[in-house]
């Protein structure tokens, strides 16, 4: 009997956990993978038939490889602040301290210790860097999750600490030396497909995994789509947001590694362009900037689509401030596209609040507004 | 307590008044060099070209909104404008090149704000948006060569040689501080005493209520963007008299370091709440830490990283006097028992 009665209740739960998944699916593609792989395709598709000799050019398309994986990452990071409701904007802050660390570890180990002896820690100097990375993004986990500060203030006040500390610590100068086996996988490729570009795609699965297929994401999903909701469901927003602003310090951490590894050498203010480049690719990607709906095959298209833009602009010997104009143009027509189409939906109900998340529901008037 | 809590201000206007103090003290105890004429001028010369674009982050937080496109705007006009006139060897006298650049400014102002009232959309990613639109234009379409100072009108030239008050061996005072004076207090009037700047507070604080008692809410922001744009180009023709020259790579990419200091100065980023007093003061702070931290032995890469820890050290004490007084999970529970 008890059987029976397991089995009832374990179909209900497998139904109801299907429907979901198909209420979220149908919430998601459209605002992300869906239009990007369209996106993708068109514009491949232009600088293939304006400039095919260059721009279909197996070296061309290897660079396409090689240039996306950093901002990528850089892009998935944001899109998981994004999920929460949150931002990250000290992430390229994070991805170059963690690449001055290893940097740094290296050199120093080299003259202290010999070239021999850097090499053959050389896989522990990399997890250093990561680490790193994770560490600087617990800091912003504490700051926003247990003194509770907004993310956007939190991350604005540590991308300048971090980018400070990272001065102090260079004296403002570029630094050079990283392990050899970094700048091998940098130009190493399989069957024609640069490794890195592999390590993007295999980190994506990853996150898309722990984002889709684990508590812990359904928490992250659940706590940017409604956060009060989360709380009632006995969510700590504490654990989830500290946990969500950890990853994304791992990820930022994993972008240094690749910056290193395209280019040995480590400084403060690389990349300074980007932090705005990876909101870009997270709102392309379909990522909700108030929290909620983000799909990690929409950011990794919506990166794809970016680098692919960039390197027809060059094929086709446009400037990279034509780039920055197709760029903006490219954003607000998609945030226009999808206001008109999903104007009804969020008028019937107001923008879900973004920031320090349960503490929205006692005050919503206040400080439940849009960022 | 309660004497301290009155000093405060309603944006803690009042700690960081003190705060400035007591780094104006340390800094005079451990340098002999600092407290001088000379330290103040070149503090305020420093300041006030971040002052002008604080004004415009200000009235667009207060407003609930996030700008990060006013150095592309700021330096497209004055570029735009000064380049123009060397090329047609016109000099349209200094009031003339404000005048151009503001109008310039304020185009791209009525953009932003039309694209962000008419859809309502996130002015963080908008603004991101035009930015790059704006010096993508500037770069491409009007020039990307720097403009030095021999080749620059006279008026601008002039200009930036006028002093306000000069003390032999010591400095000078520059002669911009009035019209920037003029710009913080007319600002000021504006916020506090115009039926536009109470609809700002008003729509920063809820949108929806604002709409409610009857402010055009749409027509309000647009006209707010509209003037932004504007003080950004009148920010930037300053940024051009100071530096002498017009180099239209500069300026996009500070505009973080200047959100910073607005929110130092105790603004709201969720809008409603916000003063230009702060603002002044929270301007004042981060180039007095800039300027000076060389002066009294601290080499100057700790800059970065002292405005950094020193927004972190403010907003979280904002955040737990929040915390404190929303006392909010037992507010949660109270409404859950009442139903």
């Amino acid at each position: 009997m008890s059987g029976n009665d397991l089995n009832g209740l374990r179909d209900a739960n497998q139904k109801l956990d299907a429907g979901f998944a198909g209420i979220v699916s149908r919430i998601q593609v459209p605002r992300g993978a869906g239009r990007m792989v369209l996106l993708l395709v068109i514009t491949f598709a232009f600088f293939a038939i304006m400039n095919p000799r260059v721009f279909l050019n197996p070296v061309n398309l290897q660079n396409i490889g090689v240039a996306a994986p950093e901002i990528g990452l850089i892009g998935l990071a944001m899109m998981l602040a994004m999920l929460t409701g949150g931002i990250d904007l000290s992430i390229v802050a994070i991805a170059n301290v963690s690449a001055i660390t290893v940097s740094s570890l290296y050199t120093a180990i080299s003259v202290g210790a010999g070239a021999q002896t850097a090499e053959s820690l050389s896989g522990l100097i990399i997890l250093a860097g990561v680490v790193m990375g994770a560490l600087l993004g617990a800091v912003n986990g504490v700051l926003i999750s247990v003194v509770g500060i907004t993310p956007i203030l939190t991350t604005l006040g540590t991308m300048q600490l971090f980018n400070g500390l990272a001065l102090v610590w260079t004296g403002g100068l570029t630094i050079s030396g990283a392990p050899s086996a970094l700048q091998m996988v940098g130009k190493a490729t399989v069957i024609g497909i640069p490794v890195l570009f592999l390590i993007l795609l295999i980190v994506a699965v990853l996150l898309a995994i722990v984002v889709d297929r684990t508590p812990i994401g359904r928490k992250i999903q659940l706590q940017g789509a409604n956060p009060v909701a989360a709380r009632y469901s006995g969510i700590s927003a504490r654990r989830t947001l500290m946990l969500t602003y950890i990853i994304s310090g791992l990820l930022g951490g994993i972008a240094g590694l690749v910056f290193l590894s395209r280019n040995p050498s480590a400084s403060a203010d690389y990349g300074s362009s980007y932090v705005l480049l990876a909101i870009v690719i997270a709102v392309l990607g379909g990522t909700n900037p108030n929290g909620g709906f983000a799909t990690v095959t929409g950011v990794v298209l919506a990166t794809l689509t970016l680098q692919v833009v960039s390197s027809g602009f060059t094929a086709l010997r446009l400037s990279a401030y034509e780039y920055a104009i197709a760029q903006g143009v490219l954003l607000i027509a998609v945030m226009v596209f999808d206001q008109l189409r999903f104007r009804r939906r969020r008028r019937a109900s107001p923008g879900s609040s973004s920031e320090t998340v349960a503490i929205a529901t006692a005050k919503r008037g206040k400080d439940g507004t849009r960022p | 307590m309660q004497i301290l809590r009155r000093l405060r201000g309603a944006n803690n206007e009042g700690v960081l008044l003190a705060v400035i103090i007591v780094v104006i003290v340390l800094m005079s105890i451990a340098s002999p060099a600092f407290f001088t004429p000379g330290t103040f001028f070149s503090l305020a010369r420093s300041s006030l070209v971040p002052l002008v674009f604080a004004l415009g982050v200000l009235l667009i937080m207060i407003s609930g909104g996030i700008d990060v496109s006013f150095p592309a705007i700021a330096i497209f006009a004055a570029y735009t404008t000064v380049a123009w006139s060397s090329e047609a060897s016109f000099d349209p006298s200094i009031v003339g090149v404000f005048a151009i650049a503001i109008v310039i400014g304020a185009l791209w102002g009525l953009l932003n704000g039309v694209v962000i009232a008419r859809f309502r959309l996130p002015t963080l990613i908008v603004t991101l948006g035009t930015q790059g639109i704006i010096k993508g234009i500037l770069l491409t379409y009007i020039g990307s060569t720097y403009i030095s100072a021999a080749k620059l009108p006279d008026s601008v030239a002039e200009a930036g040689d006028t002093h306000l008050l000069d003390v032999p061996g010591a400095g000078y005072l520059h002669g911009m501080l009035v019209p920037v004076v003029m710009i913080v207090v007319v600002i000021w009037w504006m916020l506090k005493y115009t039926t536009f700047g109470r609809s700002i507070f008003a729509i920063g604080g809820d949108a929806e209520a604002a709409r409610r008692v009857g402010i055009k809410v749409v027509r309000t922001q647009v006209i707010l963007y509209v003037l932004v744009g504007a003080l950004a180009a009148f920010g930037g023709v300053i940024f051009v008299i100071l530096g002498k020259n017009a180099n239209p790579q500069t300026l996009v990419g500070t505009e973080l370091d200047i959100i910073a200091a607005v929110v130092l100065g105790g603004a709201s980023i969720f809008g409603g709440r916000g003063s230009v007093f702060g603002t002044v003061l929270g301007v004042v702070l981060v180039q007095l830490i800039n300027n000076n931290l060389v002066l009294i032995g601290v080499p100057s890469t700790w800059q970065r990283a002292a405005v950094g820890m020193l927004l972190i050290v403010g907003v979280s004490i904002q955040a737990l006097a929040a915390m404190r007084s929303r006392r909010q999970p037992v507010l949660v529970e109270e409404e859950v028992s009442k139903a």
